[in-house]
């Protein structure tokens, strides 16, 4: 599998020079100035920046997958106050910057999980009057956690509180959009310090849905945590629910009127029309179709997508469907509507065998959807996390999970965006996250290996030009196979040369050639495998 | 030097006469100071009024020789319920006293007292902020003997959660609020002296219309005063006026009573105990007063395997903060890595009170030999005999008479056989206020 991956990977040298091109312009730029060094000015303005207290952060020589399509070798990644400033070779590093060196290893950029548990935020025992949910343990794809937290929120056209009632009480519903939506709470609960926080960040995990909200992973502080809140919508769309289907059609209905009413009387412009009444109009549906928020379905079945595909396009939405098992099976129709799908790769549900045509689960399913222009999202079977009984299927099992939906044929390209711009767009915060471009938040992790290989670490994570996550120095993962270590004078190794060379530390820093010699067998496997690499590039 | 001075001190004749009573011991544990080797105490009056090593007694001076004893400051424990009842309702009283939860008769003060504590800051019941500690000697018959203070510290519950972070932001934005209204009353008072003074500069054919102007003002003014240079001129005038002088400052109106306690806080006249229980508590604690700079406050909070106060043990540390928790080694979260909380924040640079592990008199029991373990494993001797006498008595605010062996401090003494951090050591006699209490001494 590891050769297929490697191989899709890289790209033919044209095309990914064409992909590079907005990025290198301003490398080229330098060059033709004299190249080398980098040019007096830039030294200057490093001096007014340092002047204005800028912090610098490096990730450097590494392979930077950059989640656009792009894949620059050996190259380096400049962050200036948490955002990234530059990508390229040859980037001037001013000398203070913070630096990782990712020489031989990956950079991509930092994932993002959606529908995550709530523990990656604010651990195991915060869970403390109601603003927070002890729902941890229940799985988390059944009962969708917006529903479960929003109950009193207009937010959710959750069937609980939809179905029925709601219509034959408009005034009730009037009440509920008089009141505020409350903000997320997540800045007051975050917790910056919890285990669970930290796997996450060994997975790769820099952005998490917590509830309703957008959370940057933030390590030892809690300022700016708050990405996105509300951008999604949850509206109900299930065969076993035919009422639910007619009151979210009702609902739109009544908001497109109300939106169609209200923008003839803005054209009007007559001071004495009286603005149209909201009285009785869907809060949900109202963000969904003016484009506050995205609608989010839950549907899996071949005439709940295709409905859902249908009434999008009544609409002029774009919606996003989470599961969508059958989804293959339909791929052209979701395709056209502009959908994005939240696929659980491994889920498997059976083919209902009643009908003919075809059905339930498909390895395939993600790979015939992106080929029908649907952008795929990928969340594990469980979003949970934890230290023990980690079936492989929870979110550390990440990047794993979107690897299988490479087995079902998706390009690697579509698999590393499932789980970085995909879901960023889903949470309406790609303009922060998801790829690593200049002016982006400087989210990057740096692995050991291809980031959809079961066999990868994460070695280092950044959030926000923040070193979070040094895989060496974590409790939890320093002696699962160590970090090869660099050619420096090691003690222990010198020890274990000879005492009469480890006396001095002259003695020490000459025996560096010998050391290298020494290391080498730890070393050739990975450098046979790099080798192959570089064999495989010149090959293509 | 300081040995010589003192000395020359007790060859004069003795001030003040009376209950004068010198002690000779083995070893004084000052606190402030270090050891004294061949220590002498001279009490006077419940104070202590020299001390030093090998110092001479004057004739007729009684000298308690006790060789083998080691004395320390009576033991100070910052945060206590024992003897009261806990429940965790949650609650909103900053201004309340626990005075009714004291039971003076209780047997545990007694014990208490015996195993070398003289003084305890007993905190208010409920989680939130559920008022202010009282400070009190476990010595008494009634609560007012008890008594030390009634404010030693306003008790705060902050955790990372909306609506405990919300209780603070409303307190203060409360007194935020009230100062606003101070701030127009006095500006309303202002106008009202500057209207007056120049209706009564004016002349008397104008008096008339003063008569009209003046009781509008009467009524705005409300306990508003005139200052003196007015007075003067007034007191030529019709008496109608004298209404008007209560007095010479503008007084404010009374905060209430629940906006009280936060604004002694922010003008420093009383002290925070925030309570937290985990490191994101901590940064959310200075999330909430990031615009009240002037808070004075000291951090409480237990010690779990699932805490993770290491982590900001540097913040806390940088600060100097000082920090009340109990003698205890925990895991690193979701491993087996030790790690000695309390010697790790010493380092940082916080300052450190211990409280027994558990509230009850059997905790107190234990409570030297859990900080003597912790000494064992890391933390330093000197601090952990502050953090159970001295900063103790800082956290209550009770520095200036209690916690350590200083001329002109209470003589709150408590005598042991031997090393007080050694668990086989026992308590011979206890002296509280220069007066033995505790022990078969003369």
């Amino acid at each position: 599998m590891s050769d297929r991956i490697r191989r899709s990977v890289i790209y033919p040298l044209s095309a990914l020079l064409l992909a590079l091109a907005p990025v290198l312009a301003p490398i080229s730029a330098q060059e033709g100035e004299g190249g080398g060094p980098p040019p007096e000015e830039g030294g200057e303005e490093a001096k007014t920046d340092d002047e204005k207290g800028a912090k610098y952060f490096a990730i450097v020589g590494g392979d930077v997958h950059t989640g656009t399509g792009a894949v620059l070798r050996g190259a380096t990644v400049l962050a200036r106050n948490g955002k990234i400033k530059e990508i390229g070779y040859d980037v001037f590093v001013p000398p203070e910057a913070e630096k990782v060196d990712a020489t031989g290893l990956r950079v991509y950029p930092g994932l993002v999980a959606l529908g995550a548990t709530t523990r990656l935020s604010q651990g195991l025992g915060a869970a403390e009057g109601p603003e927070l949910g002890e729902d941890e343990f229940e799985h988390p794809h059944d009962k969708p956690r917006e529903i479960q937290w929003d109950g009193l929120l207009p937010v959710a056209l959750a069937p609980e509180s939809h179905v029925g009632g709601d219509d034959e009480h408009p005034e009730l519903q009037a009440e509920e959009e008089g009141a505020e939506e409350e903000k997320s709470e997540i800045e007051d609960t975050f917790d910056p310090f919890n285990s669970f926080l930290v796997l996450a960040l060994a997975t790769g995990i820099t952005t998490a849905q917590q509830s309703t909200a957008a959370v940057k992973l933030k390590r030892y502080e809690i300022d700016g945590v708050l990405l996105s809140d509300r951008n999604l919508a949850s509206v109900t769309w299930g065969l076993a629910n035919p009422i639910g289907i007619q009151s979210t059609r009702k609902k739109f209905a009544k908001a497109a009127e109300y939106l169609r009413e209200l923008r003839a009387w803005r054209a009007r412009n007559d001071k004495n029309e009286k603005e149209p009444s909201r009285r009785g109009v869907d809060t949900t549906a109202l963000k969904v179709l003016s484009g506050e928020a995205q609608a989010l379905f839950r549907a899996s079945a071949r005439e709940e997508l295709l409905g859902i595909a249908r009434f999008a396009q009544e609409h002029g939405f774009r919606p996003v469907i989470e599961g969508c098992d059958e989804g293959w099976t339909v791929a052209d129709e979701l395709g056209r509507a502009g959908a994005t799908v939240i696929l659980t790769p491994r889920g498997r549900s059976p083919k209902d065998e009643r009908f003919v045509r075809p059905g339930g689960a498909s390895i395939e399913n993600a790979a015939r959807l992106h080929a029908a222009g649907v952008q795929i999202a990928v969340r594990p079977e469980s979003t949970s996390i934890d230290f023990v009984g980690t079936a492989g299927r929870d979110l550390i099992a990440l990047p794993v999970e979107a690897g299988f939906a490479v087995r079902g044929g998706l390009s690697e390209q579509a698999a590393l965006e499932a789980i970085t711009i995909v879901p960023a767009r889903v949470l309406g915060i790609a303009h922060r996250v998801g790829t690593l471009e200049p002016g982006k938040d400087c989210d990057a992790i740096v692995t050991d290996g291809d980031l959809l290989h079961y066999q990868t670490f994460v070695q280092y994570t950044v959030v926000d030009g923040k070193l979070v996550y040094d895989k060496e120095q974590e409790i939890y993962f320093a002696h699962i196979r160590p970090r090869p270590k660099k050619p420096e004078p090691a003690k222990e190794e010198a020890e274990a040369a000879g005492a009469e060379k480890a006396e001095t530390p002259a003695e020490e820093g000459a025996e560096e050639p010998e050391k290298g010699a020494e290391a080498e067998d730890e070393d050739e496997a990975e450098e046979e495998a790099k080798d192959e690499k570089k064999d495989d590039s010149k090959d293509e | 030097m300081l040995s010589l001075f003192l000395s020359s001190l007790l060859l004069a004749p003795p001030p003040g006469g009376g209950d004068l009573v010198a002690i000779r011991v083995k070893r004084a544990e000052t606190i402030a100071s270090g050891p004294l080797e061949h220590a002498l105490i001279l009490v006077e009056d419940g104070k202590i009024v020299a001390l030093g090593e090998d110092l001479p007694v004057e004739r007729g001076i009684p000298v308690l020789d006790r060789p083998d004893w080691v004395v320390t400051p009576g033991l100070v424990n910052a945060h206590t319920r024992v003897a009261g009842e806990r429940s965790p309702a949650r609650l909103f009283e900053p201004q309340s006293r626990p005075t009714f939860d004291v039971d003076p008769r209780h047997e545990a003060w007694e014990e208490l007292l015996e195993l070398g504590i003289t003084t305890v800051g007993f905190y208010p019941d409920g989680s939130g902020i559920p008022g202010q500690a009282l400070v009190l000697r476990p010595h008494g018959e009634t609560l007012a003997e008890m008594l030390v203070s009634d404010s030693a510290y306003l008790k705060i519950q902050l955790q990372a959660s909306a609506s405990s972070k919300k209780a603070v932001r409303e307190a203060f934005a409360k007194v935020d609020e009230y100062l606003e209204k101070v701030a127009k009353e006095r500006e309303k008072w202002e106008k009202d002296q500057e209207k007056k003074k120049k209706s009564s500069s004016k002349t008397s054919s104008k008096k008339e219309e003063e008569k009209k102007d003046d009781p509008k003002a009467e009524e705005k003014k409300e306990g508003a005063l005139t200052p003196e240079d007015e007075k003067e001129e007034e007191k030529q005038d019709d008496k109608k006026s004298t209404d008007d002088k209560k007095g010479d400052v503008f007084v404010p109106p009374a905060p209430d009573e629940k906006v009280k306690p936060f604004l002694d806080l922010r003008e420093k006249s009383l002290t925070a105990m925030m309570s937290i229980r985990k490191a994101a508590d901590y940064l959310h604690l200075l999330d909430v007063l990031k615009k009240e700079k002037d808070v004075q406050f000291f951090l409480q909070f237990p010690l779990s395997d699932d805490g993770d106060l290491y982590e900001v043990a540097t913040k806390i540390g940088e600060k100097g903060l000082t920090v009340v928790t109990v003698p205890e080694v925990t895991l690193q979260v979701n491993s087996l890595r030790e790690r000695n909380i309390p010697a790790e924040l010493v380092r940082a640079g916080a300052k450190l009170v211990l409280t027994p592990r558990f509230d009850t008199v059997r905790g107190h029991e234990d409570w030297r030999a859990d900080v003597g373990r912790l000494v064992g494993q890391g933390l330093a001797r000197e601090a952990a005999l502050a953090a159970i006498t001295l900063e103790a008595a800082r956290a209550l605010g009770q520095a200036e008479e209690i916690g350590s062996l200083e001329v002109g401090k209470r003589a709150d003494l408590v005598f042991w056989s031997g090393d007080p951090l050694e668990p086989s050591s026992k308590v011979e006699a206890v002296m509280l206020g220069g007066e033995f209490v505790v022990g078969d001494v003369p």
